[in-house]
């Protein structure tokens, strides 16, 4: 099945007058399978919202193509528009319009049939609040609103800029299962950009990082997080007196395995398996009391892929993630993990 | 179809259409109501007996008066009136009246406070007004509805759903302008319906012939178009400016300054004609069909003339509101939505 969404070699540049120019995008990649949840991610100002705009014709850009459902856009948006439904940025609404009258504002200039604005209203859970002014709506309740007009049109590929921003926790719950079930039960695409990395990891199937501009990584949550997290053991021993003993007895069964003392257990890493270090130490005389398979969480991966990740005393700045070289290929996940990797992400 | 409907009932929606649709609603009651209490019929029997009264007391107590009504041969006696004789009207006046007239006689008519409102001769410049308030009421709204729509980031949601920006463009402006439309006749329609009750019942109505509706209907029509080119300026400004302030500011620092510079400036450069430079002359000559400016700076007997006729100011300000139209749909159509 082709990708729904086919993003090549994605350049836009920001001239200003006295200014250096700001190339928001750099030849960025992206392809979106059919079916699933895909995370869109990347530090701030990576060029993940300039390339939702730029794929829904809001900017235009310097070069690359983008094809959704095949049909090359912005040139053939007119006729896919009525199968997307997106939300880009902080959604912003007549101040003075209740939710209601809103959503038929839309409804009623595309001719969706007006029993669709109270379907989405109870889908995202603004039944009650309907009659109500956007004035006295919390962000929440706003974010909720904007959801509920992307699926007013009953879409096909759902694009959400940020779509937890401001709910409250059962809010980014309802938001997580109603995402879940449309790209699961329904078939929907659903591309999600965010930074709540935990969300992410618990709601997409796949994704795509980029920095600078370009594309970083690429794939299945799962094998993105285990391709990342190495076979790092830790382990611990009834007495810490033995760390430095079991370290030496490790190394020297196999020197290509990396053991480090860490105040009350030991780093291992490049062993085999576990069972290879268990049987190592007890054939040296060592009997642990302790073996974690230490797993990386998507935070940690995020942080190490973009070089992002805060030192102790400094701020990271804005534009100050990896940057990825041109001929750069995106970084291969090994798939033998994956299985591994899925049950730890659970 | 759709999206041109829908966005005419964003507009009607507004809060701030409303506050104007009253507003205006309020001020043609109000005009109508002013003139209604204002206006009579002319003074009673009573009212002109007591006028008379005070007339003769004043006329009494003035000498000169006393001794032109005593003497038949006043002014063909007195040198001081000699020119009053060469006054073409002179053989046509009664003694007392050339006393009234030439020495300064006080009349009834003098000591008569009332006013007649006269629908024939008044009503038209009435109607023409409202229309213009119409107008002016239509580009501030027109400039808010979409200068609103781009702050607020509306205009962004709005673009996702129709890529097609041509026709949000042609669905905004569109929409606008029906409304600017509907609004003039409907206001145009309760003050002629108010003013002419009023002069029925409290005034004249004069006479409402062929050519009394020609020329008022031609000079309502006319205004009606300034109006929804007003509104198009409104709107493209907005468009351009991507602010509702953009557009206010535009267009109030014109009527304020940009034409108190124009005059300035044609008042330091010998040129002759220098009110051309203004645009109010042009609106002027488009809304009275034809307007005559004078040059006086050679001091001579005949003076040079400039005709503007409505088909001039036509080119003049149609120019100006298509360079606008144009450079908005130009600018929507190129630039990045932010």
């Amino acid at each position: 099945m082709p990708p729904i969404i086919e993003i090549q070699g994605l350049r836009k540049t920001y001239r200003r007058s006295f200014r250096q120019p700001h190339n928001a995008l750099d030849g960025l990649d992206l392809e979106v399978a059919a079916g699933q949840v895909h995370g869109f991610l990347g530090p701030n100002g990576s060029g993940k919202t300039t390339t939702l705009r730029a794929l829904l014709g809001l900017i235009r850009v310097d070069g690359g193509t983008m094809r959704i459902f095949g049909e090359e856009v912005p040139q053939r948006l007119p006729q896919v528009v009525s199968r997307i439904g997106a939300v880009v940025e902080s959604p912003q609404f007549f101040k003075h319009f209740s939710g209601r009258l809103t959503l038929q504002l839309l409804a009623e200039s595309a001719g969706v049939p007006k029993d669709r604005v109270e379907a989405v209203l109870e889908q995202v859970g603004l039944r009650d609040a309907a009659k109500a002014s956007v004035k006295g709506y919390s962000l929440g309740m706003r974010q909720r609103l904007a959801v509920a007009q992307a699926l007013l049109k009953q879409p096909q590929l759902l694009i959400l800029d940020e779509p937890a921003n401001g709910l409250d926790p059962a809010g980014i719950h309802h938001m997580r299962e109603l995402l879940q079930w449309l790209a699961h039960e329904q078939g929907v695409t659903v591309v999600v950009s965010s930074h709540l990395l935990s969300e992410v990891q618990q709601l997409c199937d796949s994704m795509t990082i980029v920095s600078r501009g370009r594309r970083i990584v690429d794939g299945s949550v799962a094998e993105i997080i285990a391709g990342h997290s190495g076979a790092s053991l830790s382990v611990r021993f009834p007495d810490a007196a033995s760390l430095p003993e079991a370290a030496e007895a490790l190394t020297a069964a196999k020197p290509t395995v990396g053991a480090v003392v860490e105040r009350d257990r030991l780093v291992v890493t490049g062993a085999p398996e576990a069972a290879w270090v268990t049987q190592t130490l007890a054939e040296a005389g060592i009997y642990l009391s302790e073996l974690v398979t230490q797993t990386k969480n998507l935070e940690s991966v995020f942080l190490e892929l973009t070089g992002t990740a805060p030192a102790p005393g400094q701020t990271v700045q804005i534009g100050q993630s990896v940057a990825v070289p041109e001929t750069a290929a995106p970084i291969e996940v090994p798939v033998t993990v994956a299985n591994e990797a899925e049950e730890a992400q659970r | 179809m759709n999206l041109f409907k829908a966005e005419l009932r964003r507009i009607v929606r507004r809060r701030l259409s409303l506050i104007f649709g009253i507003l205006a609603l309020a001020g043609v009651v109000v005009l109508s109501g002013f003139i209604w209490a204002i206006s009579s019929q002319g003074p009673s029997e009573a009212e002109l007996a007591e006028a008379q009264e005070m007339a003769d007391d004043w006329n009494m107590e003035n000498p000169d008066y006393v001794d032109c009504i005593g003497e038949e041969d006043y002014f063909e006696d007195n040198e001081f009136y000699e020119w009053a004789l060469t006054d073409p009207e002179y053989e046509e006046l009664s003694h007392q009246e050339r006393c009234e007239a030439y020495v300064g006689g006080s009349r009834a008519s003098d000591y008569v406070w009332t006013y007649t409102f006269d629908f024939e001769s008044e009503g038209p410049s009435m109607l023409l007004g409202v229309v213009i308030v119409a107008g002016l009421i239509m580009m501030m709204l027109a400039s808010s509805a979409i200068g609103a729509e781009w702050s607020s980031g509306g205009m962004s949601n709005l673009m996702v759903w129709h890529p097609n920006r041509m026709q949000v463009w042609g669905a905004k402006l569109g929409a606008a302008l029906a409304l600017c439309a509907v609004a003039m006749i409907a206001l145009a329609a309760l003050a002629f319906g108010l003013l002419f009750l009023t002069a029925a019942v409290r005034g004249e109505v004069g006479t409402l012939d062929g050519p009394w509706w020609e020329e008022t209907l031609e000079v309502l029509l006319r205004t009606g178009v300034l109006a929804l080119g007003m509104t198009t300026l409104g709107a493209s400004l907005a468009m351009l400016g991507r602010h509702t302030a953009i557009a206010g500011g535009v267009i109030a620092g014109y009527l304020i300054i940009g034409d108190l510079i124009v005059q300035m400036a044609s008042m330091a450069m010998p040129m002759p004609f220098p009110e051309r430079l203004s645009l109010y002359t042009w609106v002027i000559a488009w809304i009275s069909g034809r307007i005559e400016l004078t040059d006086w700076s050679d001091m001579g007997m005949n003076p040079d003339v400039m005709v503007i006729t409505w088909g001039d100011a036509g080119l003049l300000l149609g120019g100006i509101v298509l360079l606008f139209g144009a450079l908005a749909t130009w600018s929507f159509h190129r630039r990045d939505a932010a």
